[in-house]
């Protein structure tokens, strides 16, 4: 009996009935369920671990994303045309609709009461954009308003402080630092880099306690160093707009081309567009003119059809024609020059830029000769070029031309070009007759360009093209003081529907300088000029002409010319 | 026997102190750096928006507007330019 009941108490009135076994199975339970409990932290920490560590992770553990930053470009001294610089995008989620600051924050974000009212009334259903890209400044002054469900993400807006100068080479980005224009859309995939990734521990307080795996270092886009030169750009621009608001055209274009390297040193037109204003970004003016607007070069081809006669020994610059009496049938058609110069020697013919003279010359050549230099200088050709939009103008094949055609082609009617293929076409006779592919990315290099001419034929070109620009020719104003200069002056007839207008003119210019060794090639165009003129050698040349002294001065080339020097300074004797 | 249970458990006691004291610190000091890298990358982001800056400062058009109108002066030309040849020989 005692062996079979347990004693809880000391009186034996209260001696329990209670079996030993009961107390014993008790006590097996209990131990079974610790060793169930045991197994079950052994199951749920070591062997099964993975639902509970990725349940702790979800409220602790976040995945950052590390934002590439967008690659500079820079000109080809260093300096920047485009950069990105912190910004943020301020948004209302369920704001305070009644908030007394509401006020101060219209005018920070430089919108009127009313607009801004509207936005935060529809926040109340969720996420709205007020204003993207904004300074950090106004941002911070925004935050210390403290209004409640108006809060600020971290974005880039991208910077160009050449402003409008350089804007159609460097081009722009949308809001998304996505390249949309210029340099900034040819190179977009260079610029934009790769995002990088983190995943990590961070406390209540939203601090990083911890990286739970190696950092994916974001790869920043690289820079983009250009082949222009700011100085050079700003300063073309600059003449071109003087000269566009002088004869009141409506617009205009200028390209600088290195002759050595083929690099574009400045590439601008106007009317341009501020690119960091994205309200000025509509219309014509995102136009690259220089690029996409072909016009049918006249006169500047002339010197082309004359370097292929000399080039086949059908000429030389001293033969002779007769231009007298200044007009030409071919066939029912008749050609004619602005005024009789009787007889003309081919280096005059170019100097007084004889339609009738060249055309002459020109009778003397097949036509697939015409078409293949022409294709070989880059007319009717795609020009290399990154630039979106780039025209390849108009050169029908040779079988399609009529007489009068290669008549009207040979002095430049018939065929159409950018300036920018009209530059590049003239780096021919600047260089010793090899044409090189144009660059707009710094080179330091030569390039070895591919023969069109004999170096002999294109410092006869050279020659005469001198001559053009001389006193006696065609465009004295190209002149510049201290520089030789050398080029052709253009005027054409713009085309309004199936005929030539008699009002609409494009006045062009293109040369280079100087002329023993020409560094540079400068191509001006002016479109549609109303006021003071309308001839290229009055609208174009002292655009060129400014342009050329600015750039020689700026590349540190020394005058070839002697200058009458104007200095007043006096010396003072050194001492001993 | 009973010695050596009583000093270990107050050793596992004591090192489990230090493990988490450590691990506390570590933490603390791992928030430190990535609050100082984080101020470094928003340093450079101020860097680059001073050099922005301060390139815009110095555009041509700035330059050029300031120099032609605030201090009266023209672009140079050759007659008023003198030209030195730098002595054969003279490297720079």
């Amino acid at each position: 009996m005692k062996r079979r009941s347990i004693a809880y108490s000391a009186s034996p009135l209260l001696a329990s009935r209670t079996p030993v076994w009961r107390s014993r199975f008790i006590l097996a339970v209990l131990a079974a369920a610790f060793l169930g409990l045991a197994g079950r932290a052994v199951y749920v920490q070591v062997l099964d671990n993975d639902f509970f560590q990725r349940q702790g992770e979800a409220r602790f553990a976040r995945n950052i994303e590390l934002p590439p930053s967008r690659g500079r470009i820079l000109d080809r001294n260093g300096l920047i045309l485009a950069s990105s610089v912190a910004a943020y995008g301020i948004w209302a989620d369920g704001a305070d609709a009644k908030h007394p600051a509401l006020g101060a924050l219209a005018n920070l974000l430089d919108m009127p009461k009313s607009a801004l009212d509207k936005r935060i009334a529809r926040s109340s259903d969720g996420f709205v954009y007020l204003k993207r890209q904004v300074s950090p400044e106004i941002r911070n002054k925004i935050k210390a308003l403290g209004i409640k469900g108006v809060s600020d993400t971290k974005e880039y807006k991208r910077e160009y402080p050449e402003g409008e100068a350089a804007a159609h080479v460097v081009g722009f980005t949308n809001i998304e630092d996505k390249g949309i224009d210029g340099a900034e859309l040819a190179f977009n995939g260079a610029l934009t880099g790769h995002p990088g990734s983190r995943r990590v521990l961070k406390d209540r307080m939203g601090s990083i306690i911890e990286d739970l795996r190696d950092i994916v270092q974001p790869v920043n886009g690289e820079d983009i160093q250009l082949s222009i030169d700011s100085k050079v750009q700003f300063l073309a621009y600059d003449q071109l707009r003087a000269a566009v608001e002088k004869h009141d055209a409506i617009g205009g274009s200028v390209v600088v081309l290195d002759v050595r390297t083929g690099e574009v040193l400045a590439l601008a037109n106007y009317p341009s567009y501020s690119p960091s204003d994205r309200r000025t970004r509509t219309g014509s003016v995102l136009r690259n003119r220089s690029m996409t607007d072909t016009f049918e070069p006249g006169s500047t081809v002339k010197p082309f059809t004359i370097g292929l006669a000399l080039q086949r020994r059908l000429v030389t610059p001293t033969t002779v024609y007769q231009t007298a009496p200044g007009y030409m049938s071919v066939g029912r058609h008749r050609i004619s020059d602005s005024s009789p110069h009787g007889p003309l020697t081919v280096s005059e013919i170019i100097q007084k830029s004889s339609n009738v003279g060249t055309v002459k010359i020109s009778e003397g050549l097949p036509a697939k000769a015409m078409w293949q230099m022409y294709t070989d200088v880059g007319f009717g050709q795609k020009p290399e070029t990154v630039f979106p939009g780039a025209a390849v103008g108009r050169l029908r094949g040779y079988d399609a031309w009529r007489t009068v055609e290669k008549a009207t082609m040979s002095y430049g009617y018939g065929l159409s070009t950018s300036l920018f293929q009209l530059a590049r076409a003239y780096t021919v006779f600047a260089r010793d007759g090899d044409i090189v592919p144009t660059t707009i990315l710094k080179t330091m290099e030569p390039v070895k360009g591919t023969t069109v001419f004999s170096s002999k034929v294109a410092a006869d070109i050279r020659n005469m093209l001198l001559l053009a620009t001389g006193d006696e020719g065609t465009a004295p104003r190209a002149q510049t003081l201290g520089y030789s200069v050398a080029g052709k002056t253009g005027t054409a007839r713009k085309v309004e529907g199936k005929r030539y207008s008699n009002k609409k003119y494009r006045g062009f210019f293109v040369g280079f300088a100087p002329v023993e060794s020409p560094r540079i090639v400068v191509g001006v165009v002016i479109d549609e000029p109303k006021k003071g003129g309308f001839y290229g050698g009055i609208v174009a040349a002292p655009v060129f002409s400014q342009t050329v002294q600015n750039t020689l001065r700026i590349m540190g080339v020394t005058p070839d010319q002697t200058v009458k020097p104007n200095i007043n300074a006096t010396g003072v004797k050194e001492s001993l | 026997m009973i010695r050596i249970n009583v000093a270990l458990i107050l050793a596992i006691l004591a090192t489990s102190v230090v493990v988490i004291n450590t691990q506390y610190d570590s933490r603390r000091l791992y928030t430190a750096v990535d609050q100082q890298s984080a101020r470094a990358r928003q340093l450079m982001v101020d860097y680059e928006q001073l050099r922005v800056q301060r390139r815009a400062e110095v555009s041509p058009s700035r330059v050029q507007s300031i120099a032609v109108n605030r201090l009266k002066m023209r672009t140079p030309d050759p007659s008023i330019t003198a030209y030195v040849s730098q002595p054969s020989g003279d490297t720079q």
